[in-house]
């Protein structure tokens, strides 16, 4: 009988397995040609197919080795809703809100993802980065995204 | 000598104002973000290439170079400090270093450590403009089948040396190079998994890739453990070294610089390996062995001078073949390709002056690190101070604003978020992001010599076995594979027969 002696390797096995199998669907329609004339399949899928041979393999090894005593972490799952949403927050404001404001909402937002973060702390933070941000990028390096974007009142597209 | 006209061309380069100040900068911020634990060289370079766009590749090259060197110096001054290494290369260095600190010795301790990075980051850079052209004239040779081969071995190479299961990071490589092909096929012109993104057609932006993979990842993992540093350090004073200290820790400088040499031009070679390998082998052969482990000089000179020649000639892949062998090195391929610069054995004769100056530049670091380091100790141990709940917010603002600039887009921003989900669950799959970036970064190249040669071939796959030097890089390669797989295997039987 065969058991999963190492969990995290079986997944992992199975992930590589539904990678491949995803670039092979979504490349169904490139043409693949022969090795002479290789298409622009050819090389993606061949690759494909080692990447799911070795998942394979890893599979194989999940359940013949033993997985070693590791101590599991406690999954925060604030901090990676926070930071990994962060970007995308701040890919949807910037050009509504402008740097300025992003940067600002971006940093208080991330900080409170650490326990040790504070209130006064993080917004000062947030202000700071504001500033230099802004001078350094818009000012120094002149980007093409105002301090202020269009949905701020008064202050909006005047920079 | 040809080679004095070359470094004088160097010197005139990298001796220009405008680079020095750039080199300056690239070392200050080397330093900062060795000092600083939970930032990584990969991570700032990443952060930073955005910036460097606007200047010229001499300049922003030598930036980005100094980058990387002076975090091998700062990681060592926090290990002997306060026994918290900032870099994984200076993990050796703590053992003894912060034992000798604890003597009240720090200051000799640090002064080795500098003095030891500077001879072995003299003789590395030395090493670097005499071995470069030969190797680059040989590779001028080379048609696609060499190439390939070449690639291939690099890449095997890198697995085989790097740590953890080679299974997985294989198939990171091989992953890797999987996300390479996405855009525009350059020979058919035709689009590949872009669905209909107009910004896919370039491909995915491997800035965009690698600070979702390393920089993003990297605070998921540390806020995952996170706890509050003490700092207590105390005034560092006596940098002089005296006369027997001189004299024990001579031999294994030059040890260390001659296996650090060697370890780096390795793929995936490069500092960390290097000062491991010389700390065993210092431990081993030295006539203080008894010492180490309770502040033997020695093992604080050896490693140091190890990692800092490892950083610096892994350069010569990258620089003379196009073929980068850790993952700042794969940064640096892809700053030169932004820069319009083709990576390769051209890079020596088309752009002589980037090539010299980049090799001056990294003696002049080295000595501005000298010099910069060993006054500034207050300033980086009250770096050290700052708490990573201030710092961590800050990199992901300046993980934002770089990935935005990259393109003028926040498509670049959503496909970092992407990668920092897609590097996090690989993370805790146990699968190492260093081997999916070198393979991101070769893949196109890596397919485009695959597709020349099956053309020249007429699609007969053993043109690669024709050609003597294709066949011997690939014996090479296979001999390596082999050469790792045979004692991983024993070991894993082992395993399974004591059940």
């Amino acid at each position: 009988m065969l058991k999963i002696r190492n969990g995290r390797d079986f997944i992992g096995g199975v992930t590589m397995i539904c990678a491949g199998l995803l670039f092979i669907w979504f490349g169904r329609n490139l043409e693949v040609g022969n090795s002479f004339q290789m298409g622009p399949g050819y090389f993606p899928t061949v690759l494909s197919l080692v990447l799911m041979a070795i998942g394979a393999l890893i599979i194989l090894q999940s359940l013949v080795v033993e997985a070693e005593r590791v101590e599991p972490q406690r999954p925060n799952w604030k901090a990676y809703f926070l930071v990994i949403l962060a970007p995308v927050g701040f890919g949807v404001l910037l050009s509504g809100l402008g740097l300025a404001p992003t940067m600002f909402f971006l940093i208080v937002g991330v900080a409170t993802a650490s326990r040790y973060a504070n209130w006064r702390h993080s917004i000062l933070l947030g202000l700071f980065l504001a500033v230099c941000s802004v001078l350094l990028f818009t000012r120094l390096l002149s980007l093409p995204i105002s301090a202020f974007g269009p949905w701020v009142p008064f202050l909006g597209d005047l920079s | 000598m040809d080679i004095f006209s070359n470094l004088w061309l160097g010197a005139s380069t990298a001796f220009l104002p405008m680079n020095l100040l750039y080199g300056f900068v690239g070392c200050l911020l080397g330093t900062a973000i060795g000092v600083l634990p939970g930032l990584g060289p990969t991570a700032t370079i990443a952060m930073l290439l955005p910036i460097t766009f606007g200047l010229p590749p001499e300049s922003a090259l030598i930036m980005l170079a100094g980058i990387f060197y002076g975090a091998q110096y700062g990681g060592s001054t926090t290990a002997i400090l306060i026994n918290l290494p900032g870099e994984s290369s200076s993990v050796v260095t703590a053992i003894d270093g912060y034992q000798m600190a604890r003597n009240g010795r720090a200051g000799a301790a640090l002064a080795t450590a500098a003095l030891g990075s500077f001879f072995a980051g003299t003789v590395a850079t030395i090493l670097l403009a005499m071995a470069a052209p030969p190797l680059a004239a040989v590779a001028l040779n080379f048609g696609p089948a060499e190439y390939f081969s070449l690639m291939v071995l690099g890449l095997v190479a890198s697995v085989a040396l790097a740590s953890g299961s080679l299974l997985k990071a294989m198939a990171m490589i091989v992953f890797g190079l999987m996300l390479g092909t996405v855009g525009t096929d350059v020979e058919s012109g035709t689009p590949r998994y872009v669905f209909d993104i107009p910004e896919l057609y370039d491909g995915l932006n491997f800035v965009a890739v690698s600070m979702g993979i390393f920089g993003i990842c990297e605070i998921l993992r540390n806020l995952e453990c996170e706890q509050e540093r003490s700092v207590g350090v105390k005034r560092v004073t006596g940098l002089m070294l005296t006369r027997s200290d001189f004299k024990r820790i001579i031999a294994p400088i030059l040890r260390g610089t001659a296996l650090g040499s060697f370890l780096g031009v390795l793929p995936g070679g490069g500092a960390m390996l290097a000062s491991f390998a010389s700390y065993a082998m210092e431990k081993r052969i030295s006539p203080n062995r008894a010492e180490f482990g309770k502040g033997a000089i020695e093992g604080v000179a050896a490693p140091e001078s190890a990692n800092n020649a490892g950083a610096q000639t892994s350069f010569i892949p990258m620089l003379t073949l196009g073929i980068p062998g850790n993952p700042v090195m794969a940064l640096m391929v892809g700053a030169m390709i932004m820069q319009g610069i083709t990576p390769g054995p051209n890079v020596i004769s088309d752009e002589p002056a980037l090539f010299w100056g980049m090799i001056v530049s990294m003696w002049s670091g080295n000595l501005m690190l000298v010099i910069l380091n060993l006054p500034l100790i207050g300033l980086w141990v009250r770096m050290l101070t700052v708490p990573y709940h201030l710092l961590f917010p800050a990199i992901i603002g300046f993980c934002c604003i770089g990935a935005y600039s990259i393109n003028n887009s926040v498509f670049d921003v959503f496909v970092m978020a992407g990668f920092s989900v897609i590097g996090f669950a690989l993370s805790k799959m146990r699968f190492e992001p260093a081997p999916l970036l070198l393979g991101f970064i070769l893949g196109p190249m890596l397919e485009e010599n695959l597709r020349r040669a099956m053309l020249i071939s007429q699609g007969d796959p053993s043109i690669f076995l024709r050609s003597p030097l294709s066949l011997s890089l690939l014996i090479f390669a296979v001999v390596v594979l082999g050469l790792v797989l045979s004692p991983s295997i024993s070991r894993k039987r082992e395993e399974a027969f004591t059940e």
